[in-house]
């Protein structure tokens, strides 16, 4: 009588079993990230024995490629610069985080400059990166506040959510081989070889319901008060740890009916305004951009060229020159 | 619900380890109530269409056996799709609604269906079973025509009127489309052809016929299954057989590895290729339609697959549908590669009653390319639907025409042979664009893009083919390795740690493309 059990089926569970049971336990550290939806507290962040720090992947998306001692250097001012991909920017030197390093450090302030900013990044997922950029001793947090990200933070969170329960749709990538092989065939291969454009016309569905919950004011509202509630838990959080940290809120560049450039705030300057405090500094972009001739410093709606960095680096300096650097 | 999707896996597990426990009947019931489970999974309401298809069949081809049914036990069933939908209504069952409008057609039935029933058998005897056979076609015809093409001829009449300066201002009814319902419509309408020939039997067991016809593995893309081949199997208890399992778990390990390794990673280079607001040149013309003819071999005969080891589990054998398509050396073996029950269903039930090949060399091309005419229409109201049936048409009768072509396609060794692959392949991409097309403008975009060896808006194509060849070309390999059997699933020759291994890669290539949830492609026909 035929065995049930084939040798070849056999053999593809012991290849299996030997193969996972070596991942866990020779390599179960490499294996978090994208399954945990940026919002792992610890993801991105790898502590070296040597007492320094890489930024790596967090979630599926990457810090830029930072080093640095945990330990801050005795007489450096530490700035940890905290959000999505406006503050992101091209690479650190050319976002504002790095133009405002090289402005204190004409001043004569011996300065560093880390970009924590990760696209995509919402109120949520900005809070924990927050919460663990606390313990590399910043002199100053800055946090840039925007309220456009807050669909993809749901719905990243939704996913992870889900992900940690026994849902059957989840059973293959409780196994962690499968994860990691999920894992590099996304980013080694599919984010390399499928350009971008393919990549979100797959991603139709997700844009689709993005449109159309943006369109939903209840939901936007709700949305506003969720950045609200974050961005005061990381103002609670900084004052916790006596770190001052400085709001910066977001505007957009938009097109009028009539073809004119405009700034919009999207309520986020009423919004930061009221946490406004003496270890709290706040600067709007549409304060420090309406006086000038904004359009071509943006690159689109949301996003600065790197001239347009200069200008909130700029004006960043200048409020901490009045602030925090005064007192020094 | 997909083939693809967890609730599958949970159900065919749970039915594979109850069916076996079960008796001869008792299995039947099992499969009737879980194909009609399957089927409402994606929208209840449509199962008052399959009752109905059933019923009326049912009782044409018993009439056509000679074997009268009382009117009173005929009415109640004809009833029973109304009172489904009466229970859809009240139940608001998956929150679509049931107007009174669908209930109307479906009230009007058991009165039609019972008074014609009553007045066909008065006919004289030898009308009577052409007569019934009349009325199954019809049913199944009327009911195809109206969620198929109603929209569509309607929409071409008003857009004819149009041109012709005359504005109807008619406004077309938004006609949901049925899942499998060209499937199941063929596979009922070949049961009472098939009785009316005398080549099968008319069922007298209401349940084994609707399980037969709903058998939820083929019930919403095929293989359209004949009833002489597939009644046996559930009219006799089919008895434990371990090789049938092994060959099953293997087709569905195959299946999954086509469907979401192969279709839907290629589908994304063939989504961008033929979006219409693409900037195409030649690169990416090419790519695009290879992309293509990989997602949609992958797309349904991965289906296939699924559906045939899905059956084999359970004991019941269905049909080959592919053949390593694209080594065919000509039209006339590629259709015999090609969605082979289709095929032989079109070659049955339309070419041979309308001639075949005995009414000479003329009738036979003409008898050819309105086949393929109407197995074009078949897979979706639309004219490039059409003219890809056409197109398909014109190569049988240019293969049959030209010699050289014909001594190509027939070549059993030498040089023709990989000639005739190469340039059979060739000719199916092109067909592959006009199916792919949604208009004939985009289809003219299409070929005028390969005068254009680059456009500046065009995105890179080296990256993505490479995307393209991971993909593929392990399918590929896989189909050359077996290409003497003609099965890809018949790899059992090989030594067993060969087989491990590849049965193991197969299954992280799945796992590591898991996530998507695309549709298949031929449930929308």
């Amino acid at each position: 009588m035929r065995r049930v059990f084939t040798k070849s089926f056999l053999l593809v569970i012991a290849l299996f079993c030997a193969s996972e049971l070596t991942v866990r336990i020779f390599f179960a550290r490499s294996m978090s990230g994208r399954f945990d939806y940026g919002y792992h507290p610890t993801a991105g962040f790898q502590e070296n024995a040597d007492g320094s720090v890489d930024l790596l992947r967090t979630g599926g998306r990457r810090f830029h490629k930072q080093h640095f001692q945990k330990e801050r250097p005795a007489g450096v001012f530490r700035i940890l610069v905290i959000g999505d991909s406006v503050p992101r920017g091209g690479s650190p030197a050319l976002a504002y985080s790095g133009q405002l390093a090289a402005q204190l450090e004409k001043q004569g302030v011996r300065v560093e400059s880390l970009n924590l900013a990760v696209a995509g990044f919402g109120a949520h997922r900005s809070h924990l990166v927050l919460a663990k950029a606390l313990d590399y001793q910043p002199s100053l947090i800055i946090r840039h506040v925007n309220n456009s990200n807050e669909y993809e933070d749901e719905r990243e969170w939704r996913r992870s959510q889900d992900f940690k329960g026994w849902h059957p749709k989840n059973w293959l990538m409780k196994s962690l081989v499968l994860r990691r092989l999920y894992e590099m065939k996304t980013e080694k291969v599919f984010w390399e070889w499928v350009p971008e454009k393919i990549r979100a016309q797959a991603s139709l569905n997700d844009a689709d319901a993005q449109i159309a919950t943006s369109l939903d004011e209840r939901k936007v509202r709700e949305w506003q008060e969720r950045v609200r509630k974050f961005v005061g838990e990381d103002v609670a959080a900084c004052r916790a740890r006596g770190v001052p940290i400085l709001l910066v809120a977001q505007a957009r560049r938009e097109k009028s009916a009539d073809g004119k450039f405009y700034l919009d705030d999207h309520g986020l300057d009423e919004l930061t305004a009221g946490f406004k405090a003496p270890d709290v500094a706040v600067v709007s972009m549409k304060q420090v951009f309406a006086p000038l001739d904004f359009a071509p410093l943006f690159g689109d709606g949301a996003h600065l060229f790197p001239k347009g960095h200069g200008v909130l680096a700029e004006a960043i300096a200048a409020e901490l020159n009045g602030w925090l650097l005064k007192k020094n | 619900m997909s083939f693809i999707s967890w609730q599958y896996a949970f159900l065919l597990t749970g039915v594979f380890a109850l069916y076996w426990q079960l008796a001869w009947r008792g299995r039947i019931w099992l499969l009737l109530a879980t194909s009609y489970f399957f089927y409402g999974f994606w929208d209840a309401r449509f199962l008052a269409l399959h009752f109905t298809t059933t019923i009326v069949d049912f009782y044409a081809a018993l009439a056509m056996g000679r074997q009268r049914v009382a009117i009173g036990k005929v009415a109640a069933m004809t009833s029973i799709p109304a009172a489904w939908l009466l229970l859809c209504k009240a139940l608001h069952v998956q929150g679509h609604d049931v107007s009174w409008e669908h209930l109307l057609p479906s009230v009007a039935l058991p009165v039609i269906f019972c008074a014609l029933y009553s007045v066909l058998w008065r006919l004289p005897e030898t009308k009577q079973r052409r007569a019934f056979l009349l009325l199954s076609l019809a049913s199944n015809l009327v009911v195809l025509g109206f969620f198929k093409y109603c929209n569509f001829f309607a929409g071409s009449l008003v857009t004819g009127l149009q041109t012709l300066g005359w504005d109807p201002g008619w406004t077309l009814p938004h006609i949901l489309l049925p899942v499998g319902i060209s499937f199941y419509t063929f596979q009922a309408m070949s049961y009472t052809i098939d009785v009316y020939r005398g080549d099968a039997k008319p069922v007298a067991d209401f349940p084994l016929f609707a399980a037969f016809l709903a058998f939820f593995p083929q019930l919403v893309a095929g293989p359209i299954e004949r009833a002489h081949q597939m009644l046996p199997q559930f009219q006799t208890p089919r008895a434990w057989d371990t090789a049938a399992l092994h060959r099953g778990a293997r087709l569905i390990l195959l299946g999954l590895f086509k469907k979401v390794f192969v279709a839907d990673n290629c589908a994304l280079l063939a989504s961008h290729a033929f979006d219409p607001k693409t900037a195409l040149d030649a690169p990416w013309a090419l790519l695009g339609v290879l992309a293509f003819a990989m997602q949609i071999y992958g797309d349904f005969s991965g289906y296939t697959d699924l559906a045939r080891g899905s059956a084999q589990m359970l004991g019941i054998k269905l049909n080959d549908n592919f053949r390593l398509p694209y080594f065919a050396q000509g039209p006339s073996d590629f259709w015999r590669r090609w969605h082979i029950t289709l095929s032989s269903w079109f070659r049955d039930y339309v070419y041979i009653p309308l001639g075949g090949n005995r009414g000479g060399a003329f009738a036979t091309l003409r008898n050819l390319w309105l086949t393929m005419l109407v197995a074009g229409l078949w897979h979706g109201a639309n004219w490039t639907f059409v003219l890809w049936g056409a197109y398909h048409g014109a190569l049988l009768i240019l293969y049959r025409l030209v010699p050289p072509l014909r001594a190509i396609e027939s070549a059993k060794s030498g040089w023709r042979v990989p000639l005739g692959v190469a340039l059979m392949f060739a000719l199916t991409l092109v067909g592959w664009a006009v199916f792919r097309c949604g208009s004939l403008a985009q289809l003219g975009n299409w070929f005028a893009a390969f005068a254009h060896p680059h456009v500046v808006d065009a995105l890179p194509w080296r990256k993505p083919a490479l995307w393209l060849a991971l993909h593929a070309v392990p399918l590929l390999v896989i189909q050359f390795l077996t290409r003497r059997k003609q099965d890809e699933v018949e790899i059992s020759a090989w030594p067993w740690p060969a087989r491990g291994v590849a049965y193991a890669a197969m299954f992280v290539a799945v796992a590591s493309s898991a996530g998507g949830d695309v549709d298949f492609i031929y449930f929308q026909f």
